[in-house]
């Protein structure tokens, strides 16, 4: 191998290691020390990971990083645990003393330890951050704080919301139990549900500058897919979640052009839709399609099969994407569908359907304030050719939140109606 | 070719509340220069050192043991052999170091080889 192959396979195996290894990291030591001992595997994970640092930087970095990783984790809980005990026999805290020793005994004889495949540990967390007693916010930024190695200030970045709010949530987090397999069925709507908020957070941040978080759809795809490959989670809508992401993931790189500029789906280069991802979600849609249940994934995970294969915007098969709406929306009535559903029945029925239908979607709690009504009521208006309505709804969009990115996608349609109003 | 000793003097520690990704971006500039100064085959070892330390000396016939002397933000963090033709390209070498900005400095020693 040549030098340079070997320095990319360097940098390729550390770009995501240490937040790699942190969810391993904890998810394992939280298996022996119980997750009332959150907060000593954190410790234990911070010191590992400084003294990989010092190490690493002289050594150079060992042959198999995520064993070494492992390896001084397993000691420097024991080193934590140990100070820990001290702390308790101290404070006269004998039973919890002998709690922990006995823990600390077990962490100690774990033979499985140096297992790569602790997939079991990862998932055994999801379902631990989703313990119902937890509200939804709080289930995700658990998750995505001992499942995707992110810390209190990235989770209130992702979120805009203060470092202070996320670390109160975290707090009132633990103590949680580690549910036992008869309950991983009741938690499983749950999982999903913060994975899916997790993807969405990631495909389509609301907030911020950046219009798509990537490393938040890839952290939702991978936990996705560890649970659609176990046991426990090999059920259709498992699956249909998964296509659902994989099939949305495929269209990432076409979302954006080169100044991170807002591309709406008919504006893409679908030459650049990542063909493999699409595939990928193809196959775990039809693995969904086993058995009767058909869950909002697989209608959602359906629609984005119709845009997947369709050639182009004006050949994608609408008709098959209006009927998915219809039955999304008796399944899960709530006005963004609606609204979804309305761009659908624009392309089957023409626009004049579309602004008749967006009336009534317009008068449901919360609407007039959204910015994507008044965006899709303007390009109805624009295809109509009705210039001034279009250039009425684009300038309520205006005055409504959004993103950097689709402001600037806003003051571009603005000045080509102006232009066109003249 | 002569060999020459990069002792790793001072600079700030490592901070136990980094995230992960702080932590990778921090150790990715000490990689990529040990791995230039392997490829270009002039490394010859590194090791980390542990803070403190002691003396010994002998002092009216008996050993005392002492220390360390060092001030913290002096002391050694590490070091690392490497060879070079003369002090002068030692010198270019080291200062690829990532130690310096971290407000690490380097004490630069050859290695006698009579």
């Amino acid at each position: 191998m040549t030098d340079s192959a070997l320095s990319t396979q360097h940098a390729a195996l550390l770009e995501d290691l240490f937040r790699r290894q942190a969810a391993r990291i904890v998810a394992a030591l939280t298996r022996y020390l119980g997750p009332q001992h959150l907060a000593l595997a954190e410790d234990a994970l911070q010191e590992t990971f400084i003294t990989a640092l010092r190490s690493w930087s002289y050594r150079g970095v060992p042959d198999n990083p995520p064993a070494w990783l492992m390896t001084v984790a397993r000691n420097k809980a024991l080193d934590v645990v140990r100070r820990e005990r001290e702390l308790l026999v101290k404070q006269g805290e004998l039973a919890r003393e002998a709690e922990l020793h006995a823990r600390a005994g077990e962490l100690e004889q774990a033979v499985e330890w140096l297992d790569d495949d602790l997939r079991d540990d990862q998932l055994r967390m999801i379902f631990t951050c989703c313990h119902p007693a937890l509200a939804r916010e709080a289930q995700v930024a658990l998750t995505l704080k001992l499942l995707c190695g992110l810390g209190v200030p990235e989770i209130a970045r992702a979120f805009l919301v203060p470092e202070s709010t996320i670390a109160q949530r975290l707090v009132r987090a633990v103590p949680f139990g580690v549910p036992d397999a008869a309950e991983l069925p009741a938690r499983l709507d749950a999982v999903l549900d913060v994975l899916y908020l997790l993807f969405n957070e990631g495909y389509s941040a609301h907030r911020g500058d950046d219009l798509v978080r990537p490393d938040l759809c890839a952290e939702a795809i991978r936990l996705a897919s560890i649970l659609a490959a176990h046991p426990a989670g090999a059920r259709p809508k498992v699956h249909a979640l998964l296509a659902l992401m994989l099939l949305h993931a495929s269209r990432l790189p076409a979302r954006t052009d080169a100044r991170g500029n807002l591309l709406l789906l008919e504006e893409q280069d679908r030459a650049r839709w990542d063909r493999r991802l699409i595939l990928a979600g193809l196959r775990e849609l039809s693995r969904a399609a086993a058995g009767d249940e058909v869950s909002a994934y697989h209608l959602q995970a359906g629609i984005a099969a119709c845009h997947a294969v369709a050639p182009d915007y004006a050949a994608t098969n609408w008709r098959q994407i209006l009927s998915s709406y219809d039955d999304l929306l008796a399944l899960e009535p709530s006005p963004v569908v609606a609204l979804n559903r309305a761009v659908a029945l624009a392309m089957v029925a023409g626009p004049e359907a579309g602004i008749a239908e967006l009336e009534r979607v317009g008068a449901m709690p919360g609407m007039q304030s959204y910015y994507l009504l008044h965006m899709t009521a303007g390009e109805f208006f624009r295809r109509t050719g009705d210039i001034r309505r279009a250039l009425e709804h684009y300038r309520r969009a205006e005055r409504l939140p959004a993103t950097a990115p689709e402001r600037r996608f806003l003051a571009r349609r603005l000045a080509e109606c102006a232009a066109r109003d003249g | 070719m002569a060999q020459y000793m990069l002792l790793i003097r001072g600079g700030e520690p490592f901070q136990e509340e980094y995230s992960p990704e702080q932590f990778q971006r921090l150790i990715q500039p000490y990689i990529d220069w040990s791995n230039k100064l392997r490829a270009e085959g002039r490394s010859r070892g590194g090791e980390e050192i542990a803070a403190g330390g002691r003396t010994l000396r002998v002092r009216d016939g008996s050993f005392v043991v002492d220390g360390p002397y060092a001030e913290t933000k002096e002391d050694i963090g590490g070091f690392f052999i490497i060879q070079a033709a003369d002090e002068d390209e030692a010198i270019e070498v080291a200062k690829d170091c990532p130690t310096f900005h971290r407000g690490g400095f380097i004490e630069l020693r050859a290695i006698n080889e009579h």
